[in-house]
């Protein structure tokens, strides 16, 4: 910390060059940040793609820079002016005018769990660290954060999250409500849409137990609790009643539990986001937002991978005489030329997607420069977030990097950036304080990325 | 926008200019004028604070807002004036167009203003920072007359209704000896939304009920407790009979907010409130039948000495005082965590005196493994971390915010804050194989670990860059070479009688587990801007605490047999908004392992944790998670503990535990998991088939989950439910079961 003292030598030691490092240009722009508009987005489906997808092999392709840079695959134009993408995403290539690309997403945090819970919670990490434990003093997820400030009012969960629990070594935090309380908890569901039988053990009445005697149990139960009339007088209790209404409602109206119903697609659909856990999810995600679920973080895989071709997230090192130009090609690339487009496509075709923004993004970028195992590693100071829908411009985008994707050349942008920009988008202020476990206010977002916004 | 261009004074010509300019006004200005000069530490920082720039949300912020940072909360008028002034080449204060100064136009917001317009130029706030500037915008001086006291009148108010409303009054006293009212620039924040308060010190009622208000004028904060009340018309205080010293305190804060409390609880209701409380179970059917029915004088005496003998009773308080130690498996070893957990148990089985287990824990150190106690070390690795960690634990002190900065709201400050962390800075580990299940968790640590007293080098305060030099926490130094080695030191002083933040601490910890609400809430945080809600009984409790020379028992046993533990929490018109001052019992959800531990009695169907054998009851699990998820799916039961919200045991914090509600847990309680339960229950087929009549099989369930008969209502629906069902009893019998165990009576204490 900074910490400017009275005396003449300090004085002269900061001099004139601003002692708190802020220039004009920036000045300026916060000062006018706070432009209303109008929100689109009603629901935001967050892909977030564990282990860190590269920048260079994926929407920031530098063909021009030396071969121990540049991606071994070719850049291909795209359905947007002037926007190239891996040749590896040709469906995405025909989608591009869909979508801003932020280039410049940039931070410090070299550990998957640190740099995971800055990309789930748009705060940084108290240390870089693969030790950061999961704790009520981390900051919560931002569907969790969505439910705080703006929960659905639809009888829909405000905020779902799925199919796995993201951890490397220790669990991730950022992946639920932390010190808001877990009422604001994501609805989590750790079945695999990809099962034939999938569903969710909490929205089916248990086998033998029929609506009628549920029923039944409920009323004997209303009896009961007329006696001690605890309902009267205690909020609390009262509140706890008001959830077996809305879970019973839940189990037996269907409302819920049919949006949760993959079986409920046809075929052809359910083949184009393809028979994956991650294709599936995709799918599901549309039908949550559809029946208005708010906020939906689907995870791309629940280990960090990279070493093989039919599981695991994006952390192709080539360790274990690996190599990374030996498994994106057969297996992440492929899959998110699949599903991603095929969800853009699918909100189009139902009218959803001016008001569903997508993110797609990872925890950072990889490195510039090609490794010894021919492959690349961890990268957070310069790496792209794709944004789709909701209110976001379509073929645009957001700062440059410079020749080689290794830092922003202009225009950088931090998690607590996008943090700002994908609750703007909501509606929600992202000057909006919380309250901490010490109650120290936290503002949510940082600066929002006007530019992005249509 | 011109002023922005303004070439920035340099540094000798805005020295010189703001003497000459305050030169020119000692030699021309009238004598009346010099008294009302703004100072910058007094005046300009008391704008800085009214108009909220300081806040922890805007300038005051660590990173400070949109590149301008101000002290927290104008903790640092130096800083803040440097900020201002020199700060972004000077742009801040335009020498020459005071009027034009960006300080100035940002805040009446004719350039634009992230924060907003924060008052405007009609304001005496903008009349006064425009005169600051034009007298040459002088900095604080180190001779000028310093803050003294500070008075607030009323000191405590109780408004009663229709009144809605309270004026505060606030006066300034300086070092000088003048004194200035200064209502109107002072801060004023509530503890609660129960009321609402003006700019200008007018509190307003939004709901009955108590709040403090905190009033802040420059360096120094009072606290100013005020009730809101709404006595029914006819009120008469009722004498009540006070059984002892608690009912007393109690009494007389009721009484003098016209509150009567409800009367005492029925049998029923005391026999299962006190089990719940002290042991953590229900009693048995025959055990609740047994209490009511029996009309013995002092029965419920009896009932609470019988209580604290039972060996329960150390399973349930070896689990609370497990979720604050840290007793976690992947920090301390499965191993680890079965000693430490049993050491606690026997520590408190064997009634070792309070004081004397808080100093095994500071001064434990050795094998993990040979001195259990060493694991409060273990779990907390670093000197910060055990010196918040102690103070939060022993001290009910929160000390995070002053790791960063002065404690905005108390006195502690960030030196306070790294000489108490170096208290605790001479320890070391000795970590053996380490032989992770996960390699890449860091966090786990396998086998047995030394943890020795060794020479290590003291805290350094990131501020001053400085190492620091031990000392208690509002106390003195400690001196290297003093008979007591550092850890003995600190032991014995956070443990001596005198240190009223240890004995009130732990007795608002025992306080809150028996009565649902903290004396100070929440539990760890003791500040003087957060007075206990009746200091007159916690003092009380302090020294009955001492005086039984540090007997938990005794403790628990006091606050049992009081009056007011007594209390029904059926609210009486005159106590309906009293939710502060312990008119009326609490009602709280019960936590998870306890509600876990009443189904399988009930339904005599035990839980399953995964990696523990059958039969051990949720209270008694020493650890969070024995077998990784990963390894193996987790039980019911874990699930269960996991939804209704047992801690991680992470932060060493009661905060972890949850007691919330939410949409997950009932959906539990519905589907599957309880169901199977309850279609597995052996108790509800025994019933079934049993020879006894429908009436007694269902007074045998009421009696064994919810300690009492049944009405007459619930008899007649449940007879016609038999009647409709045939000769098969047990689905009725479920469905009953399934009702009870899901009643708000059940699963509320009451």
């Amino acid at each position: 910390m900074l910490k400017p003292t009275f005396s003449r030598r300090a004085m002269l030691r900061i001099g004139g060059a601003g002692v708190l490092g802020l220039t004009m240009p920036k000045l300026m722009q916060a000062a006018e940040s706070g432009t209303s508009f109008k929100p689109r987005a009603k629901s935001v489906i967050f892909l977030f793609q564990w282990g860190g997808p590269s920048q260079l092999d994926t929407f920031d392709m530098k063909p021009d820079a030396p071969s121990t840079i540049r991606s071994p695959y070719r850049a291909i134009s795209s359905s947007a002016d002037g926007i190239q993408v891996c040749e590896l995403l040709p469906e995405m290539a025909k989608r591009m005018h869909h979508v801003s690309l932020i280039r410049t997403m940039t931070h410090t945090m070299k550990n998957h769990a640190s740099a995971g819970y800055y990309a789930l919670s748009g705060h940084e990490p108290p240390s870089d660290d693969q030790r950061l434990r999961d704790s009520l003093d981390l900051y919560p997820a931002y569907g969790s954060v969505v439910d705080h400030l703006a929960p659905n009012t639809n009888g829909m969960p405000t905020f779902v999250a799925y199919p796995h629990v993201i951890r490397d070594g220790s669990i991730v935090p950022a992946q639920h409500a932390s010190f808001l309380g877990k009422r604001h908890d994501p609805l989590l569901v750790l079945e695999d849409p990809n099962d034939p039988n999938f569903n969710l053990p909490e929205l089916s009445l248990p086998n033998g137990l029929s609506v009628e005697r549920m029923q039944r149990r409920r009323e004997l139960q209303k009896l009961v609790d007329q006696q001690a009339r605890l309902l009267d007088f205690s909020a609390e209790a009262q509140g706890f009643d008001d959830y077996y209404q809305r879970a019973i409602s839940m189990l037996t109206s269907g409302e819920v539990r049919s949006a949760f119903d993959l079986s409920d697609e046809a075929d052809a659909i359910r083949d184009r986001y393809g028979r994956t856990s991650y294709g599936q999810s995709c799918l599901l995600a549309r039908r949550l937002v559809e029946s208005g679920v708010k906020f939906v973080t689907v995870y791309f895989s629940n280990s960090i991978g990279g070493r093989r071709v039919n599981e695991g997230g994006w952390d192709t090192h080539g360790f274990d005489n690996t190599r990374m130009y030996k498994i994106v090609d057969k297996y992440q690339l492929p899959l998110t030329d699949q599903t991603l487009p095929t969800l853009l496509d699918d909100l189009e075709e139902r009218g959803l997607l001016d008001e569903t923004l997508v993110v797609w993004m990872g925890e950072f970028g990889r490195t510039p420069n090609i490794n010894k195992n021919e492959s690349r590693d961890h990268w957070p100071q310069c790496y792209t977030a794709l944004l789709a829908g909701g209110g976001v411009k379509g073929g645009f985008v957001h700062g440059t990097s410079d020749e080689a994707a290794k830092f922003p050349a202009e225009k950088p942008v931090t998690p607590e950036d996008l943090a700002a920009t994908i609750f703007q988008l909501l509606g929600i202020d992202p000057n909006t304080e919380i309250y901490d476990r010490s109650n120290r206010p936290l503002i949510i977002g940082g600066e929002t990325v006007s530019d992005i916004i249509a | 926008m011109k002023s922005f261009l303004l070439k920035p004074p340099s540094l000798s010509l805005l020295m010189f200019r703001s003497t000459a300019v305050f030169l020119m006004c000692v030699l021309l200005c009238p004598t009346k004028l010099l008294a009302t000069e703004p100072r910058f530490e007094i005046e300009v920082m008391s704008i800085l604070s009214k108009a909220g720039c300081n806040a922890g949300t805007c300038h005051g912020n660590l990173n400070g807002k949109g590149g301008f940072k101000l002290s927290l909360r104008g903790q640092d008028a130096e800083y803040d004036y440097a900020s201002l002034v020199q700060g972004s080449r000077g742009r801040r204060v335009n020498f020459v167009l005071p009027a034009e100064s960006l300080m100035l136009q940002k805040a009446i917001g004719t350039v634009p203003h992230r924060g907003g317009i924060r008052f405007d130029r009609e304001s005496a706030e903008y009349e006064q920072l425009n005169q600051w500037l034009q007298l040459g915008a002088v900095g604080p001086k180190v001779d000028s007359p310093r803050l003294a006291n500070l008075q607030v009148s009323p000191s405590a108010a109780v408004v009663r209704a229709p009144e809605e409303t309270l004026q505060i009054s606030v006066r300034a006293t300086y070092s000088d000896g003048s004194s200035r009212d200064v209502t109107s620039r002072a801060c004023y924040e509530l503890s609660n939304l129960d009321a609402s308060v003006s700019a200008d010190g007018e509190v307003k009622r939004v709901k009955f009920g108590e709040t403090t208000l905190i009033v802040r004028y420059l360096n120094q904060q009072v606290a100013v407790p005020i009730a809101f009340i709404d006595p029914p018309d006819d009120f008469v205080w009722q004498e009540e009979q006070q059984i002892n010293f608690v009912d007393h305190h109690v009494f007389s804060k009721l009484r003098s907010l016209s509150i009567q409390p409800s009367p005492r609880c029925d049998d029923s209701t005391y026999v299962r409130r006190a089990f719940l409380d002290a042991v953590g179970r229900l009693p048995t059917a025959a055990e609740a039948r047994d209490f009511v029915a029996n009309t013995a004088e002092g029965k419920r005496s009896k009932l609470v000495d019988a209580l604290l003998e039972r060996k329960e009773f150390s399973d349930y308080w070896a689990l609370k005082f497990a979720d604050i130690l840290r007793v976690e498996e992947k920090i301390l070893d499965p191993r680890g965590v079965d000693l430490f957990h049993a050491w606690i148990r026997t520590q408190l089985h064997n009634r070792v005196p309070h004081d004397k287990f808080v100093r095994s824990l500071v001064t434990g150190t050795g094998s993990t493994f040979d001195q259990p106690a060493a694991n409060f070390y273990r779990a907390n690795r670093d000197a910060t971390t055990r010196g918040e960690t102690s103070a939060r634990l022993f001290l009910g002190t929160r000390l995070q915010c002053a790791k960063c900065h002065n404690h905005p709201f108390d006195r502690w400050t960030q030196d306070d804050y790294y000489r108490w962390s170096t208290l605790f800075s001479q320890i070391d580990y000795e970590i053996g194989d380490n032989k992770r299940k996960d390699k890449l968790d860091k966090n786990e640590f396998a086998g047995e670990q030394t943890v020795r007293v060794a020479k290590k080098q003291e805290v350094r305060n990131p501020t001053t860059n400085e190492l620091t030099s031990p000392k208690f926490l509002g106390g003195d130094s400690w001196k290297p070479g003093e008979p007591e080695e550092r850890l003995e030191a600190v032991a014995k002083w956070i443990t001596a009688p005198e240190n009223e933040l240890f004995v009130k601490s732990q007795v608002n910890f025992v306080w809150y587990h028996m009565m649902g609400l903290g004396l100070v809430d929440p539990i760890d945080d003791f500040r003087l801007t957060n007075p206990a809600s009746n200091p007159a009984l916690l003092d009380a409790l302090a020294d009955h605490f001492v005086e039984k020379r540090f007997d938990i028992r005794a403790l628990i046993r006091v606050i049992m047999l009081s009056r007011i533990y007594q209390s029904s929490s059926r609210p009486l018109k005159s106590n309906q908004h009293d939710e502060t001052s312990y008119s009326r019992a609490l009602v709280k959800r019960l936590p998870a392992e306890v509600l876990l531990d009443m189904q399988s009695d009930v339904l005599g169907t035990p839980a399953s944790f995964a990696g523990y054998p059958v039969g051990l009851r949720a209270v008694q699990i020493p650890g969070v998670k024995r077998v990784r998820s990963r390894d193996k799916g987790t039980n019911t039961g874990d699930r269960f503990l996991r939804t209704f919200g047992k801690p991680e045991r992470i932060l060493a914090c009661d905060c972890e535990r949850s007691n919330e509600t939410n949409l997950q847990q009932v959906l539990g309680l519905i589907g599957k998991g309880l169901n199977e339960r309850i279609a597995n229950s052996p108790v509800l087929v025994e019933l079934a088939n049993s020879e006894r009549s429908d009436q007694e099989i269902v007074e045998q369930l009421y009696w064994s989950a919810l300690s009492r008969p049944p009405t007459n209502a619930e008899l007649g629906s449940t007879k016609q439910l038999f009647e409709t069902a045939g000769s098969d009893r047990l689905p009725v019998l479920q469905d009953i079961a399934w009702a009870v165990l899901n009643a708000k009576e059940f699963l509320f204490r009451n």
